[in-house]
C-alpha cells in the first residue's frame, strides 16, 4: 500500500488550496490509502482553534479535520519551528498532533514515498 | 519507472502547467511511463478546448496532445464544476473523474509528482 502525506503548505482561505487539500485527503482515505497529514509553514493555521471566516463567505476549516480519523486517516504531524514561529502552541489546536523538528519532518517525507503538497 | 502527475495551477498565470507539459515530454523521452495526468483545482482549466491564445503556445492543445499519445488526462469533476467547466468544454482527451481516480494513479506509479504554485 502506498504511503501518503497530504502536506499543507498555505494559510487555510488566502487560496484554495487547504480546502482542496482537506478534500484530498477525504478523498484518498476512502479508497483505503495510508495517508497522514503534515502542517507547515502557514499551513498550521488550518488547525488553530475558533476560526470565524464567515465574512469571507467561507466555511470553516478547523473543525473539519478532528473527523477525519473516521474517515481512516492515521496522522496528525504539526512542524514544531512552523507552529513557535506564529505565536501558537498545541493549546490552539483544534485536534491532538505529534510535533516534528527539521530532522524529523525530512525523515517523515522521505520514509513515506509520495508526498501531494497543497 | 511509472510516474503520476497532479497538475494544482490553471494555464498562463503560473509555470505549473507548462513544467509539468515539459517534466512530462522529458520523463516520455527518457522511457519512463506516466500513469496519468490528474488536473486538479484551477489546473481543469488546463482542458478548457476555446483556449486561443494570439501567438503564444496553446497549452490546452499540448495537454491534448499528450492525451493523444495515450496518456490518461482526468479533470477532477467537483473542480470542474466549480469552474463552470462541462465535458462538453473539454479537449477530447481530458475527461472528468473524481478522487478516485487520483487514488489510482498514486497507487500505480513508482513516483507521483505535483505542480503547483
Amino acid at each position: 500500500m502506498k504511503k501518503v502525506v497530504v502536506l499543507m503548505r498555505k494559510a487555510p482561505y488566502g487560496s484554495v488550496y487547504t480546502a482542496e487539500g482537506f478534500r484530498s485527503v477525504m478523498g484518498i482515505a476512502i479508497f483505503e490509502m495510508d495517508v497522514v497529514l503534515v502542517f507547515v509553514d502557514d499551513g498550521v493555521y488550518a488547525l488553530a482553534k475558533d476560526q470565524n471566516p464567515e465574512k469571507l463567505d467561507m466555511q470553516p476549516l478547523g473543525e473539519g479535520f478532528p473527523m477525519l480519523p473516521e474517515f481512516g486517516v492515521k496522522g496528525f504531524y504539526v512542524h514544531q519551528p512552523s507552529l513557535e514561529t506564529r505565536g501558537l502552541s498545541v493549546d490552539d489546536l483544534v485536534i491532538d498532533v505529534e510535533l516534528l523538528d527539521d530532522a524529523s519532518l525530512a525523515e517523515l517525507l522521505a520514509n513515506r514515498g509520495t508526498v501531494l503538497p497543497f | 519507472m511509472k510516474i503520476g502527475v497532479m497538475v494544482l495551477e490553471g494555464p498562463y498565470q503560473h509555470q505549473a502547467a507548462d513544467s509539468a507539459y515539459h517534466f512530462v515530454k522529458a520523463a516520455l523521452a527518457r522511457g519512463h511511463e506516466i500513469t496519468g495526468i490528474f488536473l486538479f483545482t484551477d489546473g481543469v482549466n488546463v482542458g478548457n478546448r476555446f483556449i486561443k491564445p494570439p501567438g503564444e503556445r496553446n497549452i490546452s492543445q499540448m495537454f491534448d496532445e499528450l492525451g493523444q499519445q495515450g496518456i490518461d488526462i482526468v479533470a477532477c469533476t467537483a473542480c470542474a464544476k466549480f469552474r463552470g467547466m462541462k465535458r462538453d468544454l473539454a479537449v477530447d482527451n481530458v475527461r472528468l473523474s473524481g478522487l478516485g481516480a487520483l487514488a489510482d494513479m498514486i497507487q500505480n506509479s513508482d513516483r507521483f509528482i505535483t505542480f503547483g504554485d
